[in-house]
């Protein structure tokens, strides 16, 4: 992943050079970046999938239209949250932008309060989903640390059963539990088991089913 | 408006039209021929029982002098055997035999006579001899005592001199057949297997003693067919075909007309659309450009300290799209500009053109049931003006006029046109009896886009009243009394 700046990045692609000059002073305002492109084919190829921020397509364009751009994004699995630009909105176009992932879909001549507005919430939304997704990855790597017996005990303890209960289930003696118990907890770097339940909950269901 | 068809342009002619038109022809010549050969067959017939009575008569007489002379016997019977040839035109020659002797002629013929003799004795009546002296003659005998007569005939002979209905040299044939002998009587002027058809007539002779058969024979040729009478139908089914084809040519033109005058409106509109979606997005373009630079500006200059600079950078860019969009405007004005109608002004016939808007409006009408009042102030009022324009405004007007007197009852529809000069002016009033227009709809009727209908565009009377004011009148439009609007165009006197 390569290193982002401070600052997060809207990217905004638009074949029409003023509209793209006008955007990019606007959105400068609030102190965000614009990195503007004026063709969708080059854009779609070239642009920083790492970066933190979020994407402005202009629907109506030579060459790519703003939708099939934003299909290609999603194809490739990038996650940065789109707004969709159009003169000329009409009910069937939305439902494929929102279908697609679209976050925002406006109306040009566009608001500024509207726009600004929604960038910003979508720069807030891509931040919370990637530290989700770095907290979600962590996890796993942990997760895999663990033995076999491990992981037994902590999808028990994880459905609520006492030391006692486990050992009884695992053929254990509680004790025997209480080490597995100290141990895993160490690894996952878990402060409670609240934390626990929340963050792996899921992985021992995952490999109880297995 | 479209040229009116003449009554005599080339109709054209459908498939079916023209099928149906020969059928009728051939059928009613059919009927005409088949009713003239009837008249001519009946006419043959009754001049073939004419000849048959005469030549029975005629075959009949025969009889009666044999009679008379096998009464009479020699020699009283000399003198009437001498003169008879002389009286009885077809009696060639008088035979007797004399009780112990013999009939004169050769062996053949003696054979003969003594034959048909023996026969006439049993039969007590004249008897026709089996011998041919040829030549169309034949013998008829009876047998008496104590001599015997039989009478030289030529058959030929038996056609009297007056009354015969065949004309002597005529086509007719007459023959008398007795088993394959052929007396022919009158011989025919032409052959007889010249035409394909015959008149024919047989019957026997009403004689037991020379049972003839009387066959009259006429070919008939092409040529004396009724074809005059068949050429007059011909001509009648031809202007009968020529003037419905006509008729319906004159009607397919007008409704050709209505329909390319739909279809120009429609085109119109269509490109219409065409245009403003293009428009629309061209002028977004820059708009959006001002908006958000317009904005930009704003907030670089609430910012503390502002941001003079940008926000000078921000206007100016705002100043050069708001340009670019009012070239955009620019260019729509050019690609809609309207034709120069004050140059194509000519004089114009009023009564003409109303009457031709009306015409091409005829079967709208028709089916809603207007009545249509007319009141001309002036005779041959024309207006300077383009006629292309001019009949456009008409059909705008009276169009408008339709619509609004459909929405009323039928018995109400009342169309009134008001022809009148007005100075150096002619004025064209179109008043309706419909709902009349709305006192708040009145001083906006003319504007463009302004319209009353649902997916109306609202140009109709705009266009109208441009192109008025453009040929130098003007138009307008105010509440009709009792009910219903009332639009006045006014244009130049011509002349």
């Amino acid at each position: 992943m390569s290193t982002t700046p401070t600052s997060p990045l809207i990217q905004l692609v638009d074949d029409d050079a003023a509209v793209r000059d006008a955007l990019s002073l606007l959105i400068g305002t609030v102190g965000l970046r614009v990195q503007a492109w004026a063709d969708p084919l080059a854009f779609a190829e070239g642009f920083d999938r790492g970066a933190i921020g979020a994407i402005v397509l202009d629907v109506r364009m030579p060459g790519l239209g703003g939708i099939a751009v934003l299909e290609r994004l999603r194809a490739a699995g990038a996650d940065q949250p789109v707004v969709m630009l159009t003169g000329h909105g009409t009910v069937e176009l939305c439902r494929r932008a929102f279908k697609s992932g679209a976050a925002e879909f406006l109306e040009k001549p566009v608001d500024d309060q509207l726009l600004l507005d929604a960038l910003q919430q979508a720069v807030r939304q891509h931040v919370r989903s990637r530290a989700r997704a770095r907290a979600d990855r962590d996890a796993r790597d942990r997760f895999a640390t663990l033995s076999e017996r491990e992981r037994e005990v902590l999808a028990l303890i994880v459905a609520g059963l006492t030391n006692k209960e486990a050992g009884r289930a695992l053929g254990l003696s509680p004790r025997t539990v209480e080490t597995h118990r100290a141990h895993l907890f160490e690894k996952l770097a878990a402060p409670s088991l609240a934390h626990l339940i929340r963050h792996y909950a899921a992985l021992a269901e995952g490999e109880d089913a297995a | 408006m479209a040229r009116m068809p003449l009554a005599f342009d080339v109709p054209r002619w459908s498939a079916g039209l023209l099928a149906a038109g020969l059928l009728i022809a051939a059928a009613g010549a059919g009927l005409i021929v088949r009713n003239d050969l009837a008249d001519r067959r009946a006419a043959f017939e009754t001049d073939g029982r004419i000849a048959h009575r005469l030549l029975s008569q005629r075959a009949a007489q025969h009889d009666a002098v044999l009679a008379t002379l096998s009464l009479l016997q020699p020699p009283a019977a000399e003198a009437a055997e001498r003169r008879l040839p002389a009286v009885v035109g077809p009696v060639l020659q008088v035979l007797r035999r004399n009780a112990e002797g013999r009939w004169p002629g050769d062996d053949a013929q003696r054979d003969a006579l003594d034959v048909a003799e023996r026969e006439s004795r049993a039969l007590q009546r004249a008897v026709l001899a089996r011998s041919a002296p040829g030549g169309g003659r034949y013998l008829l005998v009876r047998a008496a005592s104590p001599a015997s007569f039989a009478l030289l005939i030529d058959a030929a002979a038996l056609v009297p001199a007056t009354d015969w209905p065949f004309a002597a040299g005529g086509p007719v044939q007459v023959t008398l057949h007795r088993g394959d002998h052929v007396q022919r009587v009158v011989a025919a002027a032409a052959p007889v297997d010249g035409g394909r058809w015959h008149l024919d007539f047989r019957k026997p002779l009403a004689t037991d003693s020379q049972p003839f058969e009387l066959a009259a024979q006429r070919p008939l040729h092409l040529a004396e067919l009724p074809w005059g009478r068949v050429a007059l139908w011909w001509l009648a089914v031809a202007l009968a075909g020529w003037g419905l084809a006509s008729w319906r040519a004159q009607r397919a033109a007008q409704r050709r007309a209505q329909e390319l005058l739909r279809l120009g409106q429609v085109g119109r509109l269509n490109a219409l659309g065409e245009l403003a979606a293009g428009m629309a997005h061209e002028l977004n373009q820059p708009l959006t450009a001002v908006g958000a630079g317009v904005q930009a500006a704003q907030r670089l200059l609430d910012e503390d300290p502002p941001d003079l600079t940008t926000a000078r950078r921000a206007m100016a860019q705002a100043v050069q799209q708001s340009r670019r969009a009012a070239d955009v405007v620019a260019r729509l004005r050019r690609l809609v500009e309207r034709p120069d109608v004050a140059s194509r002004a000519q004089p114009c016939p009023l009564e003409a053109t109303l009457r031709g808007g009306l015409d091409l409006l005829a079967p709208e009408l028709q089916r809603l049931g207007v009545a249509v009042d007319w009141q001309v102030d002036a005779a041959s009022l024309q207006a300077q003006a383009d006629p292309v324009a001019l009949e456009q405004i008409v059909h705008n007007l009276l169009s408008n006029a339709l619509q609004a007197l459909a929405s009323v009852p039928a018995a109400e529809r009342r169309l009134r046109l008001h022809l009148a000069r007005d100075g150096d002016s002619v004025r064209v009033d179109i008043a309706d009896s419909g709902p009349g227009i709305d006192p708040e709809a009145l001083p906006r009727l003319f504007e463009p886009f302004f319209t009353t209908r649902d997916g109306g565009l609202g140009l109709g009377l705009s266009l109208c009243e441009s192109l008025a004011t453009g040929m130098g009148g003007g138009l307008s439009a105010a509440h009709a009394r009792p009910r219903g609007a009332v639009f006045s165009l006014r244009l130049p006197l011509a002349g």
